[in-house]
């Protein structure tokens, strides 16, 4: 192949995906967070560097990952430019009516695990959990951040809202509580029960206590905001409750230490991002694209 | 410094490989990883984790930033043979929560060590010389392959398919036309056809291995040629129908002879081709043949090719039959041990498996054990005879020919 056609499929592939990059980085610097809970702005700033290159290795390791993909048999060209000429076709799929009936495959497949569910259901609840849960507050998280610093939605914003109470306090609150519940199933079958099929080596314990530290840490800092009657945890404490049910078994002086826990638990929630690629986590990305790729990719490439 | 090339590995396999959440689902019903030995490099996971390891030693991240690290030679050998281990029966497929296609990835995977020269091993040297010298596996003459219709030339015209052009194809395949204990399995279904006042024929001697060995251990370049030239001979024919009696060579035919050449004519099973002349009333099964039978779904049929009912069908046609299922039946079904090369290269284990497949029959209450396939015969045969069963072995057209008045 050329140095010409090399040089322009790089161009094709690393010009878009650094700008979309950079308009991500600027839209989580630029947001104006005067709703957030932290008082520290130093703290604030300090996150948000943290989140902005979490975010980049994130998507640098997925693209790597990918990279890797290409480099396969059954697509021609350097792997940049496989990758680039699959992109329009994966627009057309999903624009296609194929993409309705991929997408039901998905949903069953890949979220629901029907498979999962006729052979174990305790381990079919336990990935439903933690999947569930981390989709929701992934979801959560841009409906809360959008309304709040874009649209600035009183109902968000007020002590009393409903979307204060049912979003921010009680759906963050669900979508934590089931994934702690999948996660201590997870914890209890691989430390604990240990059966036959079950192997733990150093990948897989550390992600479960990685998502624990994080889910946890979230409980605790959502307990303390109680406990020290932060701005926004004045009332309707009980829509948080398992927070709420931590702060009543706290010593009142952890109140003090709100600021710290919500920038450890950022920092890690951060850091736990850029840990996908790299990690056996990143089955939830390469999982649904690899049954999406099934029906969209060429018959050849399957052969 | 051996630098693995990963370009033999599909696009869709290396998808795969990160998309195993390592859950061991695969494992508890691997026959040869996790039920006839328990070794964790043989099991679908086990092959997964450490092939994907080896690659990401070179190509990933790290190597990116810091260079390719060295595999130890013996670390890649032992993860080939280890690869071979393997029946490729698809049970991994059926139970994998993450839907990966297992069957597509460790026939992916040995054509990737084959490319890297850590494949085929030895036994399985000797099997690709004698397709490739003498079109079958079992280094018999080509003159002999049609030595098995002899036997029944004068009771039974059996056209010369590439001279009288018939309307069907019986493709018998290399193990029935060869194998003195499985010709039976190529009578019997000569003479139920006959029966059916089909016209039908052979392609005698000029028929070729279908390439399913060649394939199943990674040959694809070996069996590429093969294809063709089976092929080119099915054009000359020019059937209507192809009719194959043995899983392995219809699995061939029909999956993947399309993806080299066009098959013009229609591709089927025996078991699926006897169901619609039942179905037809151009064979009506009509004597009593007493027995308990259990039905061995052999791999290349029931999870490769989704072929359950057709089987069950005729024998629940034939008078005096009470068929059983075994536990693990259907898409469950145990491999019999033999496929994927494994018989060759791994006798013991391949009778390992096998003997847990006649205790599952055994445990069924049935007298008779009847397949489909001549490879799953002959080791779920062996095994029988081995262990001093009581059990009987038969192949489905024994039953249907018994079952035929006169």
């Amino acid at each position: 192949m050329s140095d010409g056609r090399y040089l322009k499929d790089k161009a094709w592939l690393y010009l878009p995906f650094f700008a979309g990059l950079l308009i991500i980085s600027a839209i989580i610097l630029l947001l104006p967070y005067e709703t957030v809970y932290v008082g520290s702005r130093t703290y604030l700033r300090f996150f948000l560097v943290t989140i902005v290159l979490c975010v980049g290795v994130f998507f640098l390791g997925t693209l790597y990952n990918v990279l890797l993909w290409m480099r396969g048999k059954g697509l021609v060209g350097s792997p940049e430019g496989r990758l680039v000429r699959l992109i329009p076709k994966a627009v057309r799929f999903f624009l296609s009516r194929r993409f309705g009936k991929a997408s039901a495959v998905l949903v069953k497949d890949a979220l629901y695990l029907s498979k999962l569910k006729d052979r174990s259901a305790t381990r079919w609840l336990m990935h439903l959990l933690i999947l569930g849960g981390f989709i929701a507050t992934f979801v959560l998280d841009l409906i809360v951040t959008f309304s709040l610093d874009l649209l600035r939605y009183e109902p968000m914003i007020s002590e009393t809202g409903w979307a204060k109470v049912w979003i921010r306090d009680f759906g963050f609150e669900l979508a934590g509580t089931m994934m702690l519940l999948g996660l201590v199933i997870a914890a209890v079958r691989r430390f604990v029960q240990k059966p036959k099929i079950v192997r733990t080596e150093l990948p897989d314990a550390v992600s479960i206590v990685f998502l624990l530290v994080v889910v946890l840490g979230g409980f605790l800092l959502e307990g303390i905001g109680l406990l020290a009657n932060m701005p926004g945890h004045e009332v309707n404490h009980e829509y948080s409750f398992l927070g709420y049910a931590l702060s009543l078994a706290m010593p009142s002086s952890w109140g003090q230490y709100y600021d710290q826990v919500w920038l450890v638990h950022g920092v890690m929630s951060a850091l736990f991002i850029a840990y996908i690629p790299f990690s056996k986590l990143f089955h939830m990305i390469a999982t649904p694209i690899a049954i999406e790729a099934e029906q969209m990719l060429p018959s050849g490439v399957r052969t | 410094m051996k630098k693995l090339d990963i370009s033999e590995l599909d696009v869709l396999a290396l998808m795969r490989y990160d998309a195993c959440t390592r859950c061991g689902e695969c494992t508890a019903t691997c026959p040869t990883g996790g039920e006839a030995q328990d070794i964790e490099l043989v099991t679908p996971r086990g092959k997964i984790l450490r092939l994907r390891e080896f690659y990401k030693k070179q190509y990933g991240l790290k190597a990116r930033l810091f260079g390719p690290a060295e595999i130890p030679e013996a670390d890649l050998k032992e993860l080939a043979s280890r690869a071979y281990e393997c029946t490729i029966c698809g049970q991994c497929k059926i139970v994998c929560p993450a839907h990966l296609d297992t069957i597509e990835m460790w026939e992916n995977m040995r054509e990737f060590l084959v490319a890297n020269q850590l494949a085929p091993l030895p036994p399985h040297e000797q099997i690709v010389k004698s397709i490739e010298n003498y079109d079958n596996p079992w280094m018999q003459p080509r003159t002999q392959r049609s030595r098995w219709s002899k036997r029944i030339e004068k009771e039974i015209k059996i056209k010369d398919a590439l001279k009288e052009k018939p309307e069907v194809l019986f493709f018998v395949g290399c193990t029935a036309a060869y194998d003195p204990n499985i010709k039976d399995m190529a009578i019997d279904t000569a003479r139920v056809l006959a029966r059916a006042k089909v016209d039908f024929g052979t392609l005698g001697n000029e028929e070729g291995c279908c390439g399913s060995t060649l394939l199943r251990t990674g040959l694809k370049d070996s069996a590429r040629r093969m294809v063709e030239k089976n092929i080119e001979r099915f054009e000359e024919a020019s059937p209507s129908l192809i009719v194959a009696s043995c899983a392995g060579c219809y699995k061939t035919i029909k999956q993947d002879y399309p993806k080299v050449g066009k098959v013009g004519a229609r591709v089927l099973h025996m078991t699926q081709y006897v169901n619609d002349l039942i179905d037809e009333k151009r064979l009506v099964l009509d004597r009593k043949v007493e027995g308990r039978v259990t039905f061995h779904d052999p791999c290349h049929l029931g999870r490769h090719s989704k072929l359950y009912d057709e089987p069950r069908r005729i024998l629940e046609s034939i008078p005096g039959i009470k068929l059983v299922e075994m536990e693990r039946t259907r898409e469950e079904s145990r491999c019999c041990g033999a496929g994927g090369g494994v018989k060759t290269a791994f006798p013991e284990l391949a009778e390992k498996i096998s003997a847990l497949r006649i205790e599952d029959a055994e445990s069924a209450g049935a007298d008779m054990l009847v397949t489909s396939c001549p490879f799953c015969y002959q080791s779920l045969k062996a095994s029988i005879d081995a262990k001093g069963s009581k059990l009987r072995m038969s192949d489905l057209m024994e039953l249907v020919r018994n079952s035929l008045q006169g």
